[in-house]
């Protein structure tokens, strides 16, 4: 995917700043600015740059765990949007919710590692803090979406592979990055996909866009 | 399908199972072993490594996709349209995962030593058999790379182990959906060690 796909529309950001960020799709990616084919809203990169912050500064597990958390929470408020949005089908509407409820589950135990660190968790997102996702009007949107979103969540997790210390915090993240994998898996082939195309790359870096049918 | 019946010479498996650390008995045993253990020992073992240990630790992971390369090639006529193009593609796969680890080792400063292990795959009659070898193929894999995770020494390491296990684990879902049972069982992806029995 060209990195021409991410549309931001100018809000109460600074432009030019933005683009200064997003000099490459994986940078954008990275700072959770999602495209899927949708048009973006400024208004909320703040709160998506605070997030990769955690990650891409952070010199302590406290601060990777934290940014984790936060990509978890908005993965089961983009998931719990999308499975009562009634724009899906009865089988992707299932699997929404049971992607929620991982994603819920990724949420709790980070948490709680964090927790034991001496950190504590940022507040859950609300539907309008998730850029974009509230804007989402069709199936092909929402699994667009989802895919944009689940290759952001495994970015971020490779880039905590390399700066994590705890040996459980580093196997629970390749637990759950595999996780939002085979969450991947099912969006592809729910876009129409063959079983071979659902798996395109294989080294999973999340940054196979959504497919093209 | 009873996948006992595929791994019938007990030799063979115990090689298997010991050079690609899976049940602990001899071999390396590096690439895994925390299995039964106490948290306290899982901590110790999980200690950074040196370079020399990544190489055990490589090799015998490249003992697996060895293994899967030719799990994949033996069962690939018996599957049949999209199907059979997965098996194909999951093949491409594991090849590009042994050459990955096979670099890998040689830029460490070490030699790949790693064979695959000799399975009996004669139990292999049907597509099914095939999808649900593959899968426990994959899931003593998975088992096998999350525990290797924290043991490697170097952060590009540990990221490149990370991509290889996502994609095994992606690998099974598209089985496991072949298969017509869930695709995505559980929210945290451990594998099995001892799902080849």
């Amino acid at each position: 995917m060209s990195a021409d796909r991410l549309v931001i529309v100018d809000g109460d950001c600074d432009t030019a700043e933005i683009a200064d960020y997003e000099a490459t799709r994986r940078d954008a990616m990275r700072r959770g600015l999602i495209a899927g084919g949708a048009v973006l809203a400024a208004g909320t990169v703040p709160m998506l740059l605070r997030v990769s912050n955690a990650f891409a500064q952070s010199d302590g597990d406290v601060g990777i765990i934290e940014g984790a958390v936060a990509i978890e929470q908005e993965a089961v408020a983009a998931y719990d949007f999308a499975f009562k949005s009634g724009v899906l089908s009865e089988p992707i509407t299932q699997a929404a919710r049971l992607f929620r409820d991982q994603e819920q589950e990724h949420a709790n135990a980070l948490t709680a590692a964090l927790e034991d660190l001496g950190g504590e968790a940022p507040e859950p997102p609300e539907p309008a803090d998730v850029q974009g996702l509230t804007e989402l009007r069709s199936e092909q949107d929402v699994l667009a979406f989802a895919i944009e979103l689940e290759n952001a969540g495994v970015m971020a997790y490779i880039d905590a592979m390399s700066t994590l210390q705890s040996p459980g915090l580093l196997k629970t993240g390749a637990q759950i990055m595999a996780n939002e994998g085979q969450h991947l898996v099912v969006l592809r082939l729910a876009m129409g996909v063959s079983p071979a195309a659902s798996v395109p790359s294989a080294f999973e870096a999340g940054t196979d866009g959504p497919p093209t049918t | 399908m009873d996948v006992a019946c595929i791994i019938r010479d007990p030799i063979s498996r115990r090689r298997f199972f010991g050079r690609a650390g899976v049940t602990f008995v001899g071999g390396s045993a590096v690439f895994l072993s925390a299995c039964g253990e106490s948290q306290d020992q899982k901590d110790e073992e999980n200690e950074p490594s040196s370079p020399e240990a990544d190489i055990d630790i490589l090799n015998d992971a490249l003992a697996l996709e060895l293994t899967a390369v030719e799990a994949y090639t033996k069962g690939a006529p018996l599957l049949t349209g999209a199907v059979l193009g997965a098996g194909e593609a999951f093949l491409a796969h594991e090849e590009e995962h042994a050459a990955a680890l096979e670099q890998a080792i040689v830029d460490l400063g070490g030699k790949a030593t790693a064979v695959k292990q000799e399975l009996d795959y004669s139990a292999l009659q049907t597509q099914e058999d095939v999808l649900e070898f593959a899968n426990n193929l994959e899931n003593v894999a998975i088992s096998a790379y999350v525990d290797s995770i924290p043991k490697l020494s170097s952060g590009p390491l540990r990221a490149t182990a990370a991509q290889i296990v996502t994609n095994e684990a992606e690998h099974v879902s598209v089985l496991l959906a072949a298969l017509g049972v869930p695709a995505v069982p559980s929210a945290f992806v451990a594998g099995n060690p001892e799902a080849l029995g």
